[in-house]
């Protein structure tokens, strides 16, 4: 089709009049072959390169004076330009979906992640159908697209073979998609999805274990050379998400070492020292100030202990990260090599939020403890540390790994706070650059243009002559919420239009609007959320009585000095705003995403049987059958041969929580992990028959309570065959990212006692296994433990 | 507690040279008399795996091989393999003390071995129970510490003593 006959604002793009004659037959007949030809794009259409990396802050890389070496950032930002005024929502998927879409996260259903599908339309984790994504629209007008990383679009509970596949990327604009579909992702063991299917945990080469970061390159890459093989003029947008800096922070240590000794002086240093780059670098003004926090103690005391342990962290973190750098450099190098570097607009935005704090104060060795509302001291962090490798297993794959949250303070330098905190530039400001030779006349400048991750979207259909649809499957369209900003790559003095927005995370509120920032964070700890910390924010909470401070940007940076009491007229301006805004966004009811922790909770599931027949592999986390803190029995028909057998009848996740039914050295046995906390092994006594056989695991919990303790009995062919006590059940959650398998055990195993044997298949058959989850005889009990279960996934999401 | 008692401690470590810290400023204790100590043993196990003792100190904080009675009893808790790479395993023959000549099988050094991550160490010290809050002050980079009060004059109390302060080395 040309140009001309295309009007590209109802998509998909109607098939043009027929402009040739058809008569009886082809005598006389004339074509027109428009009608066979394919979408295409405007004439000199860039590529678009888009790379988002994961729970980073604006004083993480070296290019905008951070301690982390970034050479290919650094290139990105020389020969095109730094954005230092760029703004995202302060959590994962919210920035995701506002990026994918140009519109406002609530707006699309993305007030909190993935994971937690809530009751209200700003929180029910579904972009809707009215509100296209930019990838539909490329898609549609002709390019190729691709998805290469970390997702986390998709509802927790349809991440399977039932779908529906509308919510994945391949439902949602992208041709393909390798990556995972999560929030986080371990990055030696990932749960990989290939377009429609979870193909499990890729196998290591050399002897080394897999590693996703380094893979993703190479995904790209292949995908690059073999559409252009066979469209050698069409353009292509790729989405490269990483799932780097997101915990678990996973790096070989040839990457962390490079920084040992670095963080040796703490977080109070590093943060002085970044400033001091910064200034120099020209990223920040020069009267730029750090404020303060005592949310953070001081690096001068801590013990010598607690001062190695962190600095270990940081170091892990900052190799993490470096690598993250050097595997877009690897992809950069591949398109340069294409001949089509210049030809591509390469957006690169490191971090879809500020730094995580989700690791609390003295980092955690798995994650999971937290998110599953299990208080641990830094005491007992250091022992379990200790139990599970100690300090130099910290970044290996028998860890699942995050740094103090002090770090994470210091790695938002120069502003405050972190992740979540949306009322803060800690959580919301994040460095872009850009590169794009043919439209920005001055490599290596400097843009302070206020931007905003829902900007994108505009700017790169503004790049690509391609007009918003009003209309995409016959659905009118919501208009893009951002706005376009193509002119500042040429024009440093471009207008600035991008004059007010408003921010929300967990319930952390800001309006910002012609410079002045309100902010109106929620008074708690970011990182604890649980009933006790939420409670105070139910029944007779009054936003408007949170404190507010108020910054005037243009003359405070980094948001160091609080004009609230000097300006109430403004505070209340914005203030108004923010509540109009918030309607208008469907922002409201503010903490909708946690309504579970006020008693508005989702029907009890009514199914509490599930079947597994057949090579059923790598289920994800969301979607294993809900036995926690249930009464529950897995019930397993095998076939046994004469000899016996040994393998993993059923294995769920990995050593740092999970649970596996497998037979070893002639026994029946059932290990459960306890996030890594507690290990519980229960084995058979006698022999095991052969033939026809069913075994079973009865666990008995104690009481109707979070991780109530139990007693576990093994049977086979209805005899008890061995039993005993687990005094610690997993309340949530086991996984963020590891998946079941039925017959096998794959990627990290659950009980390490068979780790070389992994992924040890089942020698026998297994014609099916069946979880039968007991429901709690009193109602009352079921209810309060379902709001549980409810509160921890949204917890958990709230961190994801 | 009477001055017959003796308190067996075991205190483990992130970091080994912090250990040594520790260790040192324990036998300085020792040294001067200012605890009553019948022996300290540091073990650090090496970043391939290799659990070996690395330092010792007698009950007048001498260390390494100027061994005096004391010593023997906590050298005496390992295993010959244990020791062979050391020259205090060399002088272990020579040891007199009363616990080391009843060659205790404390299944301390397994112990250790089991619970101690590649790059981490763990001191031993055994001293009179009227040390044990300067001796727990002085031991101030562990991570963890277990101990178990023993009679003095009992070969037999000593090995349940480590036993019980072993026990939750790896909870």
């Amino acid at each position: 089709m040309s140009d001309v006959t295309i009007d590209r604002s109802t998509l998909p793009i109607r098939r043009p009049p027929f402009s040739g004659v058809t008569a009886k037959t082809l005598a006389g007949s004339s074509p027109d072959w428009n009608q066979a030809s394919k979408v295409k794009p405007p004439a000199d259409a860039p590529n678009v390169l888009v790379v988002l990396i994961d729970d980073a802050g604006f004083g993480n890389p070296s290019t905008f004076g951070g301690p982390i070496n970034t050479p290919n950032y650094s290139r990105v930002a020389d020969e095109g330009l730094r954005y230092n005024r760029f703004h995202v929502t302060a959590v994962c998927s919210p920035t995701r979906a506002a990026l994918l879409t140009g519109r406002n996260q609530h707006r699309v259903g993305f007030g909190l992640v993935a994971e937690f599908s809530g009751p209200f339309p700003g929180y029910n984790a579904t972009i809707p159908r009215d509100c296209a994504t930019l990838p539909r629209t490329l898609q549609e007008n002709g390019y190729l697209t691709s998805c290469i990383g970390k997702w986390h679009l998709t509802p927790d509970d349809q991440q399977g073979a039932s779908g529906p596949f509308n919510r994945w990327p391949t439902g949602l604009g992208f041709d393909y998609y390798y990556g995972f579909l999560g929030g986080e992702a371990g990055q030696y063991d990932p749960l990989i999805t290939e377009n429609q299917k979870i193909q499990g945990v890729p196998e290591g080469e050399d002897g080394k274990p897999y590693y996703f970061p380094d893979d993703m390159p190479v995904k790209a890459i292949d995908w690059l050379h073999r559409v252009r093989a066979e469209q050698p003029e069409r353009p292509w947008f790729m989405y490269f998400s990483t799932g780097c800096s997101h915990a678990p922070h996973h790096v070989p240590a040839e990457w962390s070492d490079k920084y040992k000794g670095k963080f040796d002086e703490g977080w109070d240093v590093l943060r002085e020292a970044t400033l001091a780059r910064q200034k120099e670098l020209g990223v920040v003004p020069a009267d730029t100030e750090l404020s303060e926090n005592d949310a953070f103690p001081k690096w001068d005391s801590l013990t010598e202990t607690e001062r190695r342990l962190y600095a270990r962290q940081m170091e892990t973190y900052a190799g993490y990260s470096e690598n993250a750098d050097w595997n877009v450099g690897r992809l950069l190098s591949a398109i340069e090599e294409m001949g089509e570097l210049d030809s591509t607009v390469v957006i690169w935005i490191w971090g879809d939020n500020g730094a995580s704090l989700e690791g609390t104060l003295s980092g955690t060795f798995n994650e999971m403890t937290t998110l599953n509302g299990i208080p641990l001291t830094t005491e007992q962090q250091m022992g379990l540390l200790f139990k599970h490798g100690g300090l130099e297993a910290w970044g290996g794959e028998l860890m699942a790994p995050h740094y103090s949250s002090a770090w994470a303070w210091a790695s938002n330098s120069p502003f405050n706070w972190g992740k979540q905190v949306a009322s803060h530039l800690g959580g919301t400001r994040n460095p872009m650059v850009i590169r794009y030779p043919k439209e920005i006349s001055d490599p290596g400048g400097l843009r302070s243009h206020f931007t905003h991750v829902i900007d994108i979207a505009p700017t790169v259909l503004e790049l690509a002559g391609i007009p918003a649809p009003t209309h995409v499957d016959g659905i009118e369209q919501e208009p893009l919420h951002g706005f376009d900003f193509a002119d500042s790559l040429s024009d440093a003095s471009a207008p600035e239009k991008h004059t007010q927005q408003y921010f929300e995370a967990v319930g952390n509120r800001a309006m910002y609007k012609d410079g002045w920032w309100l902010a109106m964070r929620l008074p708690r700890i970011p990182w604890l959320l649980d009933p006790e910390a939420l409670k105070k924010f139910g029944a007779g909470w009054e936003p408007d009585d949170d404190p507010a401070e108020l910054y005037y940007l243009p003359d405070d940076f980094s948001q160091a000095h609080d004009l609230a009491a000097e300006h109430p007229e403004k505070v209340d301006e914005l203030r108004k705003l923010f509540w109009e805004e918030a309607e208008r966004n469907q922002v409201l009811p503010i903490l909708g995403g946690l309504a579970s922790f006020y008693g508005m909770v989702a029907p009890i599931p009514e199914v509490s049987t599930f079947t597994y027949r057949g090579r059923i592999e790598n289920v994800a986390a969301g979607m294993i059958p809900r036995i926690y803190n249930h009464s529950y029995t897995i019930s397993a028909d095998l076939v046994i041969p004469e000899g016996g057998a040994e393998g993993a009848i059923l294995a769920a996740f990995d050593h740092l929580g999970g649970f596996a039914l497998y037979m070893l050295d002639g026994k029946l046995k059932h290990h459960y992990s306890m996030l890594g906390v507690f290990e519980y092994t229960q084995e058979s006594e006698g022999a095991l028959p052969t033939g026809d056989v069913n075994i079973e695991m009865v666990f008995a919990a104690d009481e109707p309570k979070p991780a109530t303790g139990g007693t576990v009995t093994l049977l086979v062919n209805g005899d008890a065959v061995g039993s005993g006590r687990m005094d610690h059940t997993v309340p949530g959650r086991f996984s963020g990212y590891a998946g079941m398998d039925i017959g096998c055990d794959n990627g990290l195993v659950v009980d390490r006692s068979y780790a070389d044997k992994a992924p040890f298949r089942f020698t026998g058959e297994i014609k099916q296994v069946t979880f039968d989850i007991a429901p709690h005889l009193d109602a009352e009990a079921a209810q309060a433990l379902h709001e549980h279960a409810q509160q921890t996934l949204a917890a958990h999401a709230a961190s994801a | 507690m009477s001055d017959e008692t003796l308190e067996v401690r075991i205190a483990v470590y992130l970091i080994p040279d912090l250990a040594r810290d520790d260790f040192t400023a324990l036998a300085g204790l020792a040294e001067a008399k200012t605890i009553s100590a019948e022996g300290i043993v540091l073990v650090v196990k090496d970043a391939d795996g290799e659990l070996h003792v690395d330092e010792t100190a007698d009950h007048l904080g001498r260390k390494g091989v100027a061994l005096g009675g004391g010593v023997g009893l906590v050298v005496g808790l390992f295993a010959p393999p244990l020791l062979a790479a050391t020259a205090v395993g060399a002088a272990l023959g020579g040891v007199t003390a009363r616990f080391a000549r009843k060659r205790i099988e404390s299944g301390i050094g397994e112990k250790l071995d089991e619970s101690l991550p590649p790059n981490s160490a763990g001191i031993i010290a055994i001293y009179d129970h009227s040390s044990s809050d300067l001796v727990a002050k002085t031991l101030a980079n562990t991570i963890r510490t277990s101990t178990a009060e023993i009679d003095k004059a009992s070969a037999k109390e000593l090995k349940a003593g480590l036993e019980e302060a072993g026990a939750s080395l790896a909870g």
